[in-house]
C-alpha cells in the first residue's frame, strides 16, 4: 500500500498550479512539434532541454515538461498520419493504414478523437503497470553491482539489433559508433584526454544536445529538401469531432489487449513503440479475420496501433526510471536531460527522490488527460499548422535548432560540429542505418565504461566477475538469444524463399 | 551499392586511425586494472569487424514508397543547404543572431521553393520573433552582433 501513498504524493507534486501549467504548455508545444514534418519527439525533447535549464525550472518541473512534450509529440504525429497520410515517424506508419481511409470517409474528427482516446487507455494501462511493477523492479535492481549493470547494458544494445528486423548489422554498427563517440573527451578516471586533437571544445566530450540535434534535425532538413516539389493536401476535419459511446465500446476490448501488449513491448529495451504498433495491428487483423474491414477504415485498425503506441511510450519509462537504462531514443534523451540536472536515474532514485519519480508518473496521467481534452477545441488550429509551407518551416527549424545548440555552451564551435554531425547523419540515413541506436549507445557509453572498469577493479582484473553471479548469467543467456534472433530470422526467410522457388 | 562500399571502407580506415591513436592512451600512474584505452579499443575493434563485413557484403537498400531517387538536382540543393548552414554557423556571432538569421533564413526559404519577397518577409519576422521569444522571455542569451549599438 506504500505505492498508493507515494502515488498520492506524486499527484500532490503534479497538481500544483505551476506544474499543471508546465504540463499544459508541454503538451501544446509537443503537439505542434510532433505535427510538423521533420520534427519528432527526440528533437522536441532535446530542443527544450537548454530552455528548461535556462528558465531555471526545478528538476521535477523540467521532467514533467519533457514528459508532456514527449506525449504531445506522439499525439501530434498521429494528426499528420490521419489527415495527410504521412507518418511523422516510424511508429505511426500503422496509424495511417486505417486512420487515413477513415478521414477520407469524412470521419476525420472521429478518427482523431478516437485515436487520442485509445492512446489514453493504452497509457493508462501502462501507467498502472508502471505503478505496480516499477517499485518492485527498483527494489530488485538495488542488488545490482557494476558487473550486473554492465551486462544489462550489453543486453540493451544487443536487444536493439535483435529487434531491429532486417538490418541487425547496421544497427550494431550505429550503436557501436555511439558507444565510441561517448569516449571522446577527458577520461574521468585517469585524466587522459581521448580523441580531442588538443581542442578545448571537445575536452569534456561531445555535448549530447549537439549530437541529437545534428543527427535528427539537420539530417531531416536535408531530407525535406528532396521533397520540396510534391505537395500533400490535408483532409479537412469537418463534422462530428467526438466519437460516441457505441464506437468507443466497439474497440474497448481491442484497447485492453493492445494496451497490455504495448506495455510489455515498451518495457523491453530496443523494442519500443514501432514494434508494438506493428505487432498490435497484425494481431488484431488476424483476430478480426474475414469480417474485419482492415485497411479500409476499420476503427479497430486505428485503435490497435494507437493504444499500443500510448502504452509503449509510457512503458519505455520503466527501465529508464528503475534501472537507468533507456529503452528508446526518446528516453535516452530524457536520461541526458536528467544527467544535466545531476540526477542519476536508477533504483536509488525511488528511495532518494520519490517526489521526482512519482510526480513524473502522476503527470503522465495528467498529460494524457489533457491531450484528450485538447483534441476537441484545438483540432482546427492544429490542422491549419499542417498547411505551413516548407519555405517557412525549414528556416524556423534551422534557426531554432541552432539556438538550442548555441544555448548549451554559447560557442559557434558547437554549431559547426552540429552541421558536420548532421551531414554524417544524412548519409547514414540514406544508407539505411538506424539513428536511435547511435543515440542510445552514446548515452549508455559513459555508464557502460564506468561500470566495466569498476567491476574489474573490484575483481582486480579478473574477467570472471562479468559472468559470476546468477543475474549476470541470466542476462548473458538473454544476450545470446537476442544475438541469435536475427540469424534465425534470416535463416527462416531463406528457407521460405527456397520453398517458394521449389514450388514454382 | 558502390557508394555504400566506399563509405564503409572509409569508415573502417577512420576506425583504424582512431585505434592507432587510442593505443598510446595510458594513465600516468594507474590504480585500476583497466586503463583508459581498453573500452574505446574494444568498441573500435568490434566496429571495424562489423564494417569489414559490410564492406565485403553490402546490404541491399530498400527504397521506401514515394521516396524520390537522389538525382543531381537534389544533390546540388543538399550541398547548397549544407553550405548555408556552415555560413550561418560562421556568421552567428560576428553578425549577431537577428541579422544572420534573416540572411540565412531568406536564402533557405528560396532553396525550399519560396519566392523572394515572401521568403524575405518571413525570415525577418521569424528572426525578430525568435529573438524576442528566446532572448527576452526564455532567458537564452543570443548574440546581438552588429545590432549591438541598439542596446535593446
Amino acid at each position: 500500500m506504500d505505492t498508493l501513498g507515494y502515488l498520492g504524493q506524486g499527484f500532490g507534486v503534479a497538481l500544483t498550479p505551476y506544474n499543471l501549467i508546465t504540463a499544459l504548455i508541454g503538451t501544446l508545444i509537443g503537439t505542434v512539434v510532433g505535427l510538423l514534418p521533420g520534427l519528432g519527439p527526440i528533437n522536441g525533447v532535446a530542443l527544450l532541454i537548454p530552455v528548461a535549464f535556462a528558465l531555471g525550472l526545478p528538476p521535477e518541473s523540467a521532467l514533467i515538461l519533457l514528459a508532456a512534450v514527449y506525449l504531445g509529440c506522439e499525439y501530434g504525429g498521429r494528426i499528420s498520419s490521419i489527415l495527410l497520410n504521412i507518418p511523422g515517424e516510424a511508429s505511426t506508419v500503422m496509424t495511417t493504414l486505417d486512420g487515413y481511409p477513415m478521414a477520407r470517409q469524412g470521419m476525420a474528427g472521429v478518427a482523431l478523437s478516437l485515436s487520442a482516446w485509445s492512446s489514453f487507455i493504452g497509457a493508462f494501462i501502462a501507467i498502472c503497470g508502471m505503478v505496480l511493477f516499477a517499485p518492485l523492479l527498483a527494489k530488485w535492481a538495488i542488488a545490482f553491482g557494476p558487473a550486473e549493470y554492465f551486462v544489462l547494458m550489453v543486453f540493451a544494445i544487443v536487444a536493439l539489433g535483435g529487434m531491429a528486423g532486417d538490418r541487425p548489422m547496421k544497427t550494431f554498427i550505429a550503436a557501436l559508433l555511439g558507444l565510441f563517440l561517448s569516449t571522446i573527451g577527458i577520461d574521468a578516471n585517469s585524466g587522459v584526454y581521448r580523441f580531442t586533437f588538443d581542442s578545448i571544445h571537445v575536452a569534456d566530450g561531445i555535448q549530447f544536445v549537439v549530437l541529437v540535434l545534428g543527427l535528427f534535425s539537420v539530417s531531416e532538413m536535408l531530407l525535406l529538401l528532396e521533397k520540396t516539389h510534391h505537395g500533400h493536401v490535408a483532409v479537412k476535419a469537418t463534422g462530428r469531432m467526438l466519437f460516441n459511446v457505441k464506437e468507443a465500446a466497439s474497440v474497448f476490448v481491442v484497447n485492453l489487449r493492445c494496451g497490455l501488449m504495448g506495455f510489455v513491448l515498451g518495457v523491453l529495451p530496443g523494442a519500443g513503440a514501432t514494434l508494438a504498433s506493428a505487432v498490435a495491428y497484425m494481431t488484431e487483423k488476424k483476430i478480426a479475420g474475414e469480417k474485419g474491414n482492415f485497411g479500409k477504415g476499420d476503427m479497430r485498425g486505428l485503435a490497435a496501433p494507437e493504444t499500443a503506441i500510448g502504452a509503449a511510450a509510457c512503458g519505455a519509462m520503466v527501465p529508464m526510471l528503475t534501472l537507468g537504462v533507456p529503452g528508446s531514443g526518446t528516453t535516452a534523451v530524457m536520461i541526458g536531460a536528467l544527467t544535466l540536472y545531476n540526477i542519476t536515474p536508477g533504483p536509488m532514485l525511488f528511495q532518494e527522490q520519490p517526489d521526482i519519480v512519482w510526480g513524473l508518473i502522476a503527470s503522465l496521467f495528467i498529460a494524457n488527460f489533457m491531450l484528450v481534452i485538447l483534441n476537441i477545441p484545438m483540432i482546427r488550429l492544429f490542422t491549419r499548422i499542417l498547411n505551413v509551407p516548407n519555405w517557412v518551416l525549414v528556416p524556423v527549424i534551422a534557426i531554432i535548432t541552432s539556438i538550442g545548440v548555441y544555448a548549451v555552451h554559447a560557442t559557434t564551435f558547437d554549431l559547426f560540429l552540429m552541421v558536420i554531425i548532421g551531414i554524417f547523419g544524412y548519409i547514414l540515413r540514406k544508407l539505411d542505418f538506424p539513428l536511435s541506436p547511435l543515440l542510445l549507445g552514446f548515452i549508455l557509453g559513459g555508464l557502460m565504461e564506468q561500470n566495466l572498469r569498476r567491476a574489474l577493479s573490484i575483481s582486480n582484473g579478473e574477467l570472471g566477475i562479468l559472468w559470476g553471479s546468477p543475474i549476470t548469467m541470466g542476462v548473458w543467456v538473454l544476450v545470446v538469444v537476442m544475438l541469435a534472433l536475427p540469424i534465425v530470422r534470416i535463416w527462416r526467410r531463406r528457407a521460405k524463399q527456397r520453398r517458394e522457388v521449389a514450388n514454382a | 551499392m558502390l557508394f555504400q562500399r566506399l563509405f564503409s571502407a572509409g569508415w573502417l580506415v577512420a576506425c583504424l586511425v582512431f585505434a592507432y591513436l587510442a593505443w598510446s592512451y595510458q594513465a600516468a600512474f594507474s590504480y585500476e586494472p583497466v586503463g583508459p584505452r581498453a573500452f574505446p579499443l574494444l568498441m573500435l575493434g568490434l566496429m571495424a569487424a562489423a564494417l569489414l563485413w559490410l564492406t565485403l557484403r553490402p546490404t541491399h537498400i530498400e527504397h521506401k514508397e514515394g521516396e524520390p531517387v537522389l538525382d543531381r538536382e537534389s544533390l546540388r540543393k543538399v550541398m547548397a543547404c549544407v553550405v548555408l548552414m556552415l555560413v550561418y554557423a560562421g556568421l552567428f556571432e560576428p553578425l549577431g543572431f537577428i541579422v544572420s538569421s534573416t540572411v540565412v533564413g531568406m536564402l533557405m526559404g528560396r532553396l525550399y521553393g519560396g519566392r523572394w519577397k515572401p521568403s524575405a518577409i518571413a525570415a525577418v519576422l521569424i528572426s525578430i520573433g525568435l529573438y524576442v521569444l528566446f532572448d527576452r522571455t526564455l532567458d537564452v542569451p543570443l548574440p546581438l552582433g552588429v545590432l549591438d549599438f541598439l542596446e535593446l
